[in-house]
């Protein structure tokens, strides 16, 4: 069964495989112990699929549903063009609820426990190396672009001045 | 670097120890930071212009009343693990007083992601990052990082100053996300933020054996007076190889 992992960017949705290996403590440890190293990094996870915000406004949507844990429109497309042969596939997240509603409504099988979050740190650490086009200003760039959009949006309904707490 | 300044008086600005930081040294001595945006101030902070060759170059106060970091500096802290081109996560960026010095000191080429869940705060967050573009605001609550990971990269340092009591946990947390191996964390911990009965002592050290178990080593600790009062800062190296364990790759 192949595995693979959604990492979710400023700059858009990338899906990326993982190299089998027969015992999944393998794989944790070859990847924890080559997890600052692109080279050896690579040997383990490919890039699968990139699929980029179409605008700003597009990326806010998207960030918002992330940071909801809601499976947004555009990302259940894009898995689902992504891995054809769906039933023998299963993903790695980051989010048990949209990991929830991925394995509800695509039935693909969903994880975000053990080894994704290291793979997913790896992934942080090297992602304008596997997009073609990205590197580290244009990804900061991105980053600060939706970090204020989300930012603002989040306070300008807020008139009177008053924080919300939210417990 | 030397230089006038107004009304005759003569100030010298020269270099801190730690990179990125200065002292301005005139009547009274001061902290200072290189002004990313000259001309522009944060908090009505007081600003140094002095002549460097052909260049006017700027500088703004840092008062240690006011900030934790600036009182960590004076008081002596060993590092602080940010300089000129560092990544820094900042935790509890409140209206960005000290997250504008801390941009002043990453520069240009370093990056200060600036968590801040209060709204009120927020908005001033927001307009001190509108001027200085090393600063990306992140309204959001830092004790849900997966609600903004896909804002933040990777980065060197994580900085928290959010006075509540899982404050522990939520560095923890955020750690695990977006701080690199052998990254460092500087925390300033509140004592009765955690427990307003216990004493301060027996509080940082019940901290410090929480970040302990989270991969989070602490290595320096010092108390913020004469400044603040049951206040400590500490420092420490994330994931670091535990002692005199040799490397089992060859």
């Amino acid at each position: 069964m192949a595995m693979y992992v959604l990492f979710e960017h400023a700059s858009g949705f990338g899906l990326f495989s993982v190299k089998e290996f027969e015992e999944i403590s393998m794989l944790q440890s070859q990847v924890e112990k080559n997890v600052t190293e692109f080279g050896k990094f690579a040997g383990l996870i490919k890039l699968h699929a990139f699929s980029p915000f179409k605008s700003g406004a597009n990326a806010l949507d998207n960030m918002n549903c992330i940071s909801e844990g809601l499976l947004h429109d555009d990302l259940k497309l894009f898995l689902d063009t992504n891995l054809s042969e769906r039933r023998e596939n299963n993903i790695r997240g980051r989010d048990s609820k949209i990991g929830a509603a991925i394995q509800e409504e695509l039935g693909i099988t969903c994880q975000t426990s053990g080894v994704a979050s290291e793979i997913i740190r790896g992934l942080r650490y090297h992602f304008p190396r596997f997009v073609k086009g990205l590197s580290d200003q244009s990804q900061s760039k991105a980053q600060l672009g939706l970090g204020h959009s989300y930012s603002r949006a989040k306070v300008k309904f807020n008139v009177h001045r008053v924080d919300n707490m939210i417990i | 670097t030397g230089g006038g300044f107004r009304g005759g008086i003569k100030v010298y600005v020269e270099p801190h120890r730690l990179s990125g930081v200065f002292i301005a040294r005139g009547k009274e001595d001061a902290l200072v930071t290189l002004n990313l945006v000259p001309g522009n101030e944060v908090y009505g902070e007081k600003k140094i212009a002095v002549q460097d060759g052909e260049n006017k170059v700027e500088y703004r106060a840092w008062n240690p009343f006011r900030s934790k970091l600036a009182a960590a500096i004076l008081g002596g802290i060993d590092n602080i693990h940010m300089k000129p081109g560092s990544k820094v996560l900042y935790l509890g960026a409140a209206s960005g007083t000290t997250v504008s010095h801390v941009a002043d000191i990453v520069g240009p080429e370093g990056l200060v992601y600036a968590v801040e869940f209060s709204h009120r705060s927020g908005r001033d967050l927001i307009n001190v990052a509108k001027k200085r573009t090393n600063i990306i605001p992140i309204i959001e609550d830092a004790r849900h990082p997966h609600k903004y990971r896909m804002l933040v990269g990777m980065v060197d340092t994580i900085f928290a100053d959010v006075a509540q009591p899982d404050q522990a946990r939520i560095v923890a947390i955020n750690a695990h996300h977006f701080l690199k191996n052998l990254g460092h964390f500087v925390i300033s911990i509140k004592a009765n933020c955690i427990d307003s009965t216990a004493q301060p002592e027996a509080v940082f050290a019940g901290e410090v054996k929480k970040l302990r178990s989270e991969q989070l080593k602490p290595e320096e600790q010092l108390t913020l007076e004469p400044y603040e009062r049951d206040h400590a800062v500490v420092v420490g190296t994330y994931r670091a190889p535990a002692k005199g364990k040799k490397d089992e790759d060859e």
